[in-house]
């Protein structure tokens, strides 16, 4: 876990409001671990924004984000060539299972950390479905990336407008009465729970990445709590991302 | 040449005047992972209480212009938990200040009265921002004769350094300075953060889960300045001074109005590296200037005044 400079080697938009920012460096991060990167040399944003890592290897970080607000605005300003400060890899990652199949389910952006998760589940030699959810066809980004690693690979919209109509859940649902795995997941949170709740039913382990608005992103500052199926308080940023479903929804 | 950087808060020498400000940093071991804390001048660990705090409903962080609101509500695993984690610093071979938080004059006192044996622990920070519960919420800093019987009860208690630390939202903060060194304060520290409070305009509901929160980072830095240079201008103790300081101009800037150390906060989160960065700059400065130490810039500005 370090600070470093990364010169952007890429800024490619790849669909309405969302980007696929490439930087230089290496980074030896697990799938679904995140870094904070700087988005203003001034005091004005003041934190640095969360992004999980979308890929990466010993030479260079790819994430990928949706313009949601200011600083995601200037972060999608910036230019091949320009200087950005990252701070990472950070947090827990998903658990790589021993053996078995996985059932990897996105709902929209919540893809994003789940590229590099499906890389390192193919290189393990796992057998893998991955499920695609979003609002409508446009927000399914990068489609064929995704299906080129895996062996089962399935869509949703809520809209209808691209593969099945409905919530991604119901593919999940689906899938694991023909075929048993580990779930994992990200996406937005009532998705997530449904999902941790379809898994509890086949008696499937399941792992869920949350999100928090964030401070210092690395453990200390204790801002970025939410609270535990135990009541008790985590932090996302260091216990998490990534939780076991069971420790962070209740049953 | 090389410049003598060593500061005296109290009985403590200071290596360097620079220290993380307490709630910014744990208690060390997620910054220990990017540098080693045995460069700082001294480490503050978050503010404890007697018995575990679970702390506030989420959202606890906003940001806002060149800062952020926090409401953490003092999250802490109570005064035993916390000497066991502040034992775990001894080997940085640095002072560890310890702050201290309660809703009453006993709890302060047991939470000193807890850590009194940890060796580890070399001086208490007494965050006196925290609401008194016998006097319906107000704040034990807002008084100044509720300072006086806080730290004389306190001081009774430890022959360690005991730093009083000021809340800045108050009418007018020379007679709580005073009454913090009259009562056996060894130093003073200043500022914490400043009330405030964000609005989701979407939503149409705060921000904060706790409405309220404390207003930090380079948004507060004029303010934290000017309470510095009027506290150690009323008193004579040591002040440690801290709001917004995320560079070496702006530690330099404080210990010109008079700080005699300085506190980092919410850069860490920007910048996990601030405080070694902070520190080499100091460094650079005196030697650009022909200082010998540290000692010789404390309050220097005043001596100008403008010009
Ligand atoms: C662990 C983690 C991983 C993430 N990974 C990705 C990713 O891969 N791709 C992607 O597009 N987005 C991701 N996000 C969300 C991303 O951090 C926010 O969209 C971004 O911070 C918005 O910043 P802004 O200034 O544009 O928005 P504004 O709304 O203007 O931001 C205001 C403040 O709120 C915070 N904030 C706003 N939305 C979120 C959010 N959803 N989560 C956390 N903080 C937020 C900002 O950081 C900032 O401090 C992730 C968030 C977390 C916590
Ligand atoms: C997240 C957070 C937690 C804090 N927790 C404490 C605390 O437990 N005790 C205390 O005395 N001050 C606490 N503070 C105040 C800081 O120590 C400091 O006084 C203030 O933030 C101003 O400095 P800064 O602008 O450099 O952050 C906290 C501040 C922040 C941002
Ligand atoms: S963001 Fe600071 S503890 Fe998680």
């Amino acid at each position: 876990m370090r600070k470093q400079a990364m010169e952007i080697v890429q800024q490619e938009k790849v669909g309405k409001d969302i980007y696929r920012l490439t930087l230089a460096g290496g980074l030896a991060a697990v799938p679904g671990q995140f870094v904070q990167v700087g988005v203003s040399s001034t005091a004005d944003p003041l934190l640095k924004r969360p992004f999980s890592i979308h890929y990466c290897n010993g030479s260079r970080l790819v994430l990928l984000y949706q313009v949601t607000g200011r600083g995601t605005n200037l972060l999608a300003a910036k230019k091949e060539g320009e200087i950005l400060e990252v701070t990472g890899p950070l947090g827990r990652g998903f658990p790589l299972p021993e053996e078995g199949r996985a059932v990897v389910v996105a709902g929209g952006m919540g893809a994003a950390p789940l590229y590099y998760l499906l890389h390192a589940l193919k290189s393990a030699g796992r057998d893998v479905t991955f499920l695609y959810g979003a609002r409508t066809a446009a927000a399914l980004v990068l489609q064929e990336q995704y299906r080129s690693l895996v062996r089962h690979y399935a869509a949703a919209t809520d809209d209808g407008s691209f593969g099945r109509q409905g919530p991604v859940t119901e593919l999940l649902q689906e899938e694991l009465s023909r075929r048993p795995g580990v779930v994992f997941a990200c996406g937005p949170e009532p998705m997530l729970r449904g999902a941790a709740a379809i898994a509890a039913g086949f008696n499937s382990r399941c792992f869920v990445s949350l999100e928090a608005r964030m401070a210092c992103g690395v453990g200390a500052c204790l801002g970025c709590v939410i609270p535990g199926a135990d009541g008790r308080y985590r932090r996302v940023c260091a216990d998490g991302p990534v939780f076991a479903a069971e420790e962070v929804f209740p049953a | 040449m090389t410049v003598d950087l060593s500061v005296k808060i109290g009985k403590l020498i200071l290596k360097n005047p620079v220290m993380p400000a307490s709630g910014c940093f744990g208690y060390g071991e997620e910054y220990a992972r990017f540098f080693n804390l045995s460069r700082l001048g001294a480490i503050v660990v978050k503010g404890t209480t007697m018995r575990p705090r679970p702390g506030n409903k989420p959202p606890r962080i906003a940001e806002t212009p060149a800062g952020i609101l926090n409401a953490i509500g003092l999250q802490n695993p109570g005064a035993e938990e916390a000497r066991l984690r502040i034992g775990q610093l001894a080997g940085y071979g640095i002072p560890v200040i310890v702050n201290v938080a309660g809703n009453s004059k006993e709890e302060y006192l047991q939470v000193i009265q807890t850590l009194e044996k940890e060796e580890a622990a070399s001086a208490y920070e007494i965050n006196v921002s925290c609401p008194n519960i016998k006097a319906g919420g107000l704040s034990f800093g807002t008084d100044p004769g509720v300072i006086y019987e806080l730290v004389s009860l306190l001081r009774a208690a430890t022959k360690k350094t005991l730093i009083v630390k000021l809340s800045p939202n108050v009418t007018d903060i020379t007679p709580l300075a005073r009454a913090a060194e009259d009562a056996g304060a060894d130093a003073l520290s200043l500022i914490n953060t400043l009330v405030g409070t964000a609005i989701d305009i979407q939503k149409r509901r705060p921000l904060l889960g706790n409405v309220t929160g404390g207003l930090s980072g380079p948004a507060v830095k004029p303010v934290a300045l000017h309470f510095v240079w009027q506290v150690s201008d009323a008193v004579k103790l040591p002040v440690i001074g801290m709001g917004g300081i995320s560079s070496a101009e702006d530690a330099v800037e404080f210990l010109l109005a008079g700080a005699s150390a300085v506190a980092i906060g919410t850069a860490n989160f920007v910048n996990p590296l601030v405080c070694p960065e902070v520190i080499d700059g100091i460094a650079a400065y005196l030697q650009e200037n022909n200082f010998n130490s540290v000692g010789e810039i404390i309050g220097l500005a005043k001596k100008g005044k403008a010009g």
